[in-house]
């Protein structure tokens, strides 16, 4: 979607993974906040207006901001809150500096997983009447979704464990230590073990400026250079689960935007949405990387792996670390640290990256941004 | 923060409200979210493709028993592959979604963008003890504090501070049970006494059964343009002219004692949310520049300090204005002409209606409960525990 003035992000903290015990949801949100502030090499007194995304039932509290907004900052300020997906607030605190009423925004989303049951918690998002009797949690949809595309497209199930080889290979190197032992057992057919990470407690907040504080602060800065956010229908039995209707309007909104004609040779750096190896795939297609009948070849030729013209989730991604409400807004995050040069070790020459979230059952809502840097590559 | 308007204003240009209950059994919880969104589109010329984006208005999801119930009203309000958010900031949640639209236009994302939701309080079992998990599970929730104890707390703050009496309280309950009579969507539309407030069962002393909200049921919904969509096809709007929110403490003992930023007898977070607003509208003078004002007010005694916050009056004079007959439609600047909060509240959407009424009036669309000459109107939002506060200034 176009927008009257460019936004930047020019600062980023992601917690991935919590330590765990020890420190209060207060706490880890007030560190991942101040962490922010400090990668954009300023104070929260510069900050002119907050917007957090949580969800109320990973939080165990109903209006789950009002714990976090002191420790983000919020007293006296500006705040809004979106329990509908942690990238959404990334979406609002972008719309509200494009709209010339504030220089600077701070935009934080967490997911705690200290509720007693995070399947039944899910659950309880089932309407009342015809689903919520079903074992009906998002990993339950993500099988789903997983169980259609297998059936639409033959050998998918080796594909699939290649996507989760790479992320986790590509995890290992990123972060070194954070990731559990071991596989996870998703236990939803026909999800097969490891083919989902165990749920993490995790933190990310970023910083994001116009541009005429990013020129008087001469600060490092990755534009929102295209942003397109979408729903699909609120029931799963009204979809049809080997598609992304909505990831491809999003992906419209945020090349339209961009000017970008041909996404798969527009960028150097992709972080994906993979709470599954499936929804990867099924976002190549649907972000224009890659159509299904490409899948095997670009597996094959190794396109998107470390190495590869568009590596996809050097992170990571979410097979390997996976706090499942923020998960999104850490895609985010982590492409806007490719294009700042802030990426670590798993750094690349980057000058336009792509960010994609799903939040909700079966990558109900999907986010995508564009991210550049100022002029050529960053690094 | 900066003044806008740069890429040209954002209007109002269709609204839609149930006729609030204190139950519908007739229409499911996304019934109730279309039932507005219909009355929104058709009050705007517009239908479901007309609208490019969708803001969401919900409260705590416990309210209508379903875990980001936002999902189920996605197809209610048609945003099936297309933008769509929620927004949450307890009751101000229907103020900060209008904001969450307005930003929608304001940034040049979207043209069109409807905001929409819909809440069924009265149905769903105990309110106050789904709000009493708003408040931290180790310090503040094992009180017994729901947001009728929290306010009755800041009205012994007001009292003791300013004077106010319960008859003070009683005084606008009357008011704005006459004014609600006038208004056919509000829910408690029959006129009371001061006699009649003040014989009514005590729930939290000083707050009485009368000097309380109902429990509502019913949708709201609000379409908002851009002033060259609007310009283009000639339109008929009425213009979002400021918006703020700002937040107190989550801790209300932090609102309690000497040296603290914020007292509970007074709205320190509404007062500067209102300044933001009126600084980007070019308010100076409240007093003189605004006609109209709906005051997120859910207890009698919280008119008077969100009164002063508005800058409508001086601090701890307002049960004095009101018991020479000010606020009301007819005399001065009235207050909740639409009965308010007071006499209706459907969580998740009360604080859009602020909004909606404040609009139908400088619209001159009010009917029964028009303030006559309306030009300028002030709306708020309360959220959280008296924490999250919203407001806007609407002008024809």
């Amino acid at each position: 979607m176009s927008m009257k003035d460019k936004v930047g992000v020019i600062g980023v903290a992601i917690i991935p993974r919590a330590p765990e015990g020890g420190q209060s949801l207060e706490e880890l949100l007030y560190e991942v906040g101040q962490l922010a502030l400090k990668d954009a090499g300023i104070t929260i007194e510069d900050i002119d207006g907050i917007v957090t995304g949580s969800n109320d039932q990973y939080d165990g509290r109903a209006i789950s901001v009002m714990a976090a907004s002191g420790s983000v900052g919020g007293v006296d300020r500006d705040i809004l809150s979106t329990p509908s997906a942690g990238e959404h607030a990334f979406v609002m605190g972008v719309l509200r500096v494009a709209s010339g009423q504030y220089r600077t925004h701070l935009v934080v989303a967490w997911s705690p997983t200290e509720a007693s049951s995070l399947p039944e918690v899910q659950r309880l998002g089932n309407d009342p009447y015809y689903h919520r009797r079903l074992p009906l949690d998002e990993m339950a949809s993500h099988a789903l979704q997983a169980g259609a595309l297998m059936h639409a497209v033959p050998g998918l199930e080796a594909m699939a464990q290649r996507v989760v080889e790479k992320n986790r290979g590509n995890g290992q190197h990123a972060h070194a230590g954070q990731m559990p032992a071991g596989g996870w057992a998703p236990k939803r057919f026909p999800l097969q073990d490891g083919m989902a990470a165990a749920p993490v407690t995790g933190a990310v907040a970023m910083v994001l400026a116009s541009p005429d504080f990013v020129a008087e602060h001469k600060c490092g800065v990755a534009w929102v250079s295209g942003m397109g956010w979408a729903t699909e229908a609120g029931y799963l039995g009204d979809r049809d689960l080997t598609q992304a209707s909505s990831l491809e309007a999003a992906a419209k909104q945020a090349y339209d935007t961009a000017g970008i004609t041909a996404p798969a040779g527009a960028f150097q750096v992709a972080e994906i949405a993979d709470t599954t190896p499936y929804q990867e795939l099924l976002a190549y297609e649907g972000l224009g990387l890659a159509p299904r009948a490409e899948w095997q070849a670009r597996i094959d030729d190794g396109r998107f792996g470390p190495g590869g013209a568009l590596p996809v989730n050097l992170s990571g991604g979410a097979l390997s670390l996976n706090p499942v409400f923020c998960t999104g807004m850490i895609r985010i995050a982590e492409i806007a640290r490719q294009v700042l040069g802030r990426a670590g070790p798993q750094q690349r020459a980057v000058h336009t990256g792509l960010a994609h979230a799903a939040s909700g059952p079966a990558m109900m809502y999907n986010t995508v941004v564009v991210l550049t840097g100022n002029q050529g590559a960053v690094a | 923060m900066t003044a806008i308007h740069k890429g040209g204003r954002v209007g109002i240009i269709g609204i839609g409200q149930s006729a609030f209950r204190p139950k519908r059994d007739d229409a499911s919880y996304p019934d109730l979210v279309r039932e507005a969104t219909l009355m929104a589109l058709e009050d705007a010329k517009l239908d479901f493709d007309g609208i490019q984006a969708v803001v969401y208005s919900l409260s705590p999801d416990a309210m209508v028993g379903i875990g980001n119930a936002e999902r189920a009203g996605v197809d209610a309000v048609g945003a099936r592959n297309k933008p769509f958010l929620r927004i949450n900031t307890g009751g101000a949640t229907g103020i900060s979604s209008v904001a969450a639209a307005y930003y929608h236009v304001a940034a040049g994302a979207c043209d069109v963008v409807l905001t929409a939701g819909a809440d069924k309080v009265g149905e769903c079992g105990d309110s106050q003890t789904v709000l009493n998990k708003i408040w931290d599970p180790t310090y503040e929730r094992q009180l017994p504090l729901g947001t009728i104890t929290m306010l009755a707390m800041s009205a012994i703050r007001y009292m003791d501070k300013y004077g106010m009496t319960q008859e003070d309280m009683a005084r606008v309950v009357v008011k704005n049970r006459w004014q609600a009579s006038k208004n056919p969507n509000a829910h408690l539309r029959r006129e009371t006494t001061i006699d009649e407030v003040m014989a009514s069962r005590m729930i939290a002393w000083p707050v009485k059964l009368f000097d309380c909200c109902p429990q509502s049921s019913g949708g709201g919904a609000m379409v908002l343009a851009s002033e060259r969509y609007i310009k283009e096809r000639n339109l008929d709007a009425v213009w979002i002219t400021g918006v703020g929110h700002c937040s107190e403490t989550y801790y209300i003992g932090d609102r309690m004692g000497h040296g603290q930023l914020a007292d509970h007898a007074d709205a320190y977070a509404l007062g500067r949310s209102m300044q933001r607003s009126y600084k980007m509208a070019g308010i100076t003078e409240p007093k003189r520049q605004v006609h109209v004002a709906e005051l997120y007010a859910p207890f009698s005694n919280t008119e008077f300090h969100s009164i002063e916050a508005a800058g409508l009056a001086e601090i701890g004079q307002s049960p004095a204005m009101v018991r020479e007959g000010q606020f009301k439609i007819g005399h001065g600047i009235p207050v909740n002409p639409s009965g308010g909060t007071l006499c209706t509240n459907a969580i998740a959407v009360t604080a859009m209606i602020r909004v909606a009424e404040v609009a139908l009036q400088v619209w001159g669309r009010a009917g029964g409960h028009q303030v006559e000459g309306a030009r300028v109107g002030i709306a708020s939002g309360n959220g959280g525990d008296h924490q999250f506060f919203g407001t806007m200034v609407v002008e024809a």
